[in-house]
């Protein structure tokens, strides 16, 4: 059993060997080359896109959704997925907005808004590795109760005029480079080291690689789930944190979209939906790609009506292209 | 008494009274003979969904369709534009369902040619087609049907709506019939079971779940065309969250999420459970968070109670062969 497990996981860890096909590319060689043509059209159309000022809003635009993405991208590789992501960064938020509002100061209320994540993603966890229902429905299930959490918070009124005092995180900068980019750099370091560095990481995969032999060689696999969905609800606590930092105030509709942005930039970045492989690096190279599309689609005077259709056609490209690779090597 | 998908069916039942109880309770208004007709405005839209849920589901692979409440609204959108272009009515709507089936089959490819898993390959398409309702549209809705066409879903025939005797009742029946009586409902029991014993003994496991797929993409034309009758006009944010509670009444209906189990009178008792519900909470003025929160609870507890009698009920299976 060992043996079968072990060679799964190695070739999820390790899954192209370089040896046998000397020309392939890799899937973020082939996102980087993707992205470059993105930007040569839109700068061809647009001046201001290669502006220092507009590729900064791009990156300030992307900070919630890249952090969560690292979460996603852990979940996804562990075989699991998570719907529910928007309704726990919006509960999260909604308390955060709440808790300034009482006065609360930020070392008070940066903590709520963790904890509150990653309580909901815990919740999450527990109820789709104790019940084994599957992961889609059960989020899905949970995502209806975290809007209705918001809407009995919220009361149908933004929340808006909350203190600046973390817009820093976001805004700022240090070192002559936007501040984001430091929080994105500590957040994949982390969730890489997690994965790639630890046994829980191994574990990770090894459950996305097959959970019953997973299960039978020792590892707590119901265990090993809960904290990868508790993780990323952390994480989703950090994006309501940065959200709520940036924009300094929570609307009703907050986080409808980002569950979709995640899983399709995390499946655009190489993840395999069936669990067992996946990349941080590409997950963030397919956050890029949606952040610029959209911002980029707006530049060039198409409707942001469009975004949507964009990201969804896109998906499915890849989803058939990745198609198309699994039945060539098989 | 003793199969637990009867049991399931009692179940339900209890479920079902149980929410009108909690209705009358609720609401003083909600014991009235209006209220049935009400109610049952809204069950043959919801009630179509949930059984082209249920046939998705019950054929295996896992299945599912994310993508049939945007379906429905891009073919709601279509129909109108066609009829704003001069195509006669009745045949918009024809061409509608036609347009819903291919909506269907670009799922059917991506799931059952291409082998992409149903959940992913749905919520590609769940996106691309919201997104084009949207779009297309610039988020306003499209009107001016003729005030006959509004018969089907707002005429009555002996108190009940027109929608419900023409359309979801002889649909139930029809899917019924066609999953307990015939060879094609066994052959989908048989690959929602177990695909390779059901491939082995001669069933075309991934042609018969690439029809069902189309066929979804029907149903989803039929709740659209319904929908037009009842509001006289085309959103394109008809069937948002249609996707969600069709999933959510396939599961309570007891349809296993991986296929095999389920039936189609369990879904029709789920839809008049999870109307009834609704209707409560609105008529006792109940916010709209609550409801959502009751259908996200109710989603989840099915499930969970499902996988009990699900896993019952397979360890009898496997004793009994």
């Amino acid at each position: 059993m060992w043996t079968i497990l072990t060679s799964k996981v190695q070739k999820a860890l390790w899954p192209r060997g370089a040896s046998s096909r000397p020309f392939h590319i890799g899937r973020e060689a082939l996102l980087l080359i993707a992205l470059a043509v993105l930007c040569a059209v839109f700068a061809s159309q647009s001046e201001f896109f290669l502006s220092e000022r507009n590729l900064t809003t791009v990156l300030r635009n992307s900070v919630d959704l890249s952090v969560v993405c690292a979460g996603m991208t852990i979940v996804i590789i562990l075989g699991g997925i998570d719907v529910s992501v928007g309704g726990v960064l919006a509960v999260s938020a909604v308390l955060i907005g709440r808790a300034y509002q009482l006065g609360m100061p930020d070392w008070v209320v940066v903590p709520i808004g963790l904890a509150a994540g990653a309580a909901l993603g815990a919740l999450n966890g527990t109820i789709i590795a104790r019940t084994r229902v599957p992961p889609i429905v059960a989020t899905l299930g949970t995502m209806y109760i975290f809007i209705a959490v918001l809407f009995l918070v919220i009361g149908g009124v933004w929340i808006s005029g909350l203190p600046a005092s973390l817009s820093f995180l976001v805004l700022g900068e240090f070192l002559g480079l936007p501040a984001g980019l430091y929080v994105i750099g500590v957040i994949y370091a982390l969730s890489w080291y997690l994965l790639r560095r630890t046994p829980w990481g191994q574990h990770v995969v090894a459950i996305g690689c097959d959970e019953g032999a997973a299960r039978l060689v020792g590892i707590r696999v119901d265990r090993t789930k809960i904290q990868a969905y508790a993780l990323l609800g952390l994480f989703a606590g950090l994006a309501a944190v940065l959200y709520v930092a940036r924009l300094r105030n929570v609307e009703v509709n907050i986080g409808t979209n980002i569950a979709l942005e995640a899983i399709a930039a995390t499946i655009l970045g190489g993840a395999n939906i069936r669990g067992g492989t996946g990349s941080l690096l590409g997950a963030l190279m397919g956050v890029l790609f949606i952040k610029i599309t959209q911002n980029g689609l707006v530049l060039i005077g198409v409707s942001s009506l469009w975004e949507t259709v964009v990201i969804g056609g896109l998906l499915i490209v890849v989803l058939v292209l990745d198609a198309f690779e699994t039945r060539r090597v098989s | 008494m003793n199969d637990p998908l009867s049991q399931r069916l009692w179940f339900l039942f209890g479920l079902l009274l149980a929410a009108g109880l909690a209705g009358a309770l609720l609401s003083p208004h909600f014991l009235q003979t209006s209220t049935v007709g009400y109610l049952l405005q809204y069950v043959p839209v919801l009630g179509v969904l949930g059984m082209a849920q249920t046939l998705v589901m019950l054929s295996g692979g896992p299945g599912i369709d994310l993508s049939i409440g945007a379906t429905m609204s891009l073919v709601g959108l279509a129909i109108a534009a066609m009829f704003g272009l001069g195509v006669p009515l009745l045949l918009a709507c024809a061409l509608g369902l036609g347009i819903g089936g291919l909506l269907g089959a670009v799922n059917a490819v991506l799931v059952c040619v291409l082998r992409i898993p149903s959940l992913m390959a749905t919520l590609a398409t769940f996106f691309t087609y919201s997104g084009l309702a949207l779009a297309l549209t610039g988020g306003s809705a499209l009107g001016g049907f003729p005030d006959w066409f509004g018969v089907l879903a707002q005429g009555r025939f002996l108190g009940v709506p027109i929608h419900m005797w023409t359309v979801f009742v002889p649909l139930a029946i029809v899917l019924h019939v066609l999953l307990s009586r015939t060879r094609i409902g066994s052959h989908i029991y048989a690959a929602g079971n177990d695909e390779r014993a059901a491939f082995l003994s001669g069933v075309k496991v991934w042609r018969l779940r690439f029809a069902l797929y189309c066929l979804s993409g029907v149903i989803a034309g039929l709740a659209a065309i319904m929908t037009l009758s009842w509001f006289q006009a085309a959103r394109p944010d008809a069937g948002e969250g249609m996707e969600l509670l069709s999933v959510t009444i396939a599961v309570l209906g007891g349809a296993h999420i991986f296929g095999g189990i389920g039936r189609i009178s369990g879904t029709v008792l789920a839809v008049l459970i999870v109307t009834t519900m609704q209707v409560a909470l609105q008529l006792a003025n109940i916010s709209q968070a609550w409801q959502l929160a009751a259908i996200g609870l109710l989603l989840v507890g099915s499930v969970v109670a499902d996988n009990a009698v699900g896993d019952r009920l397979r360890a009898r299976l496997r004793r009994a062969s």
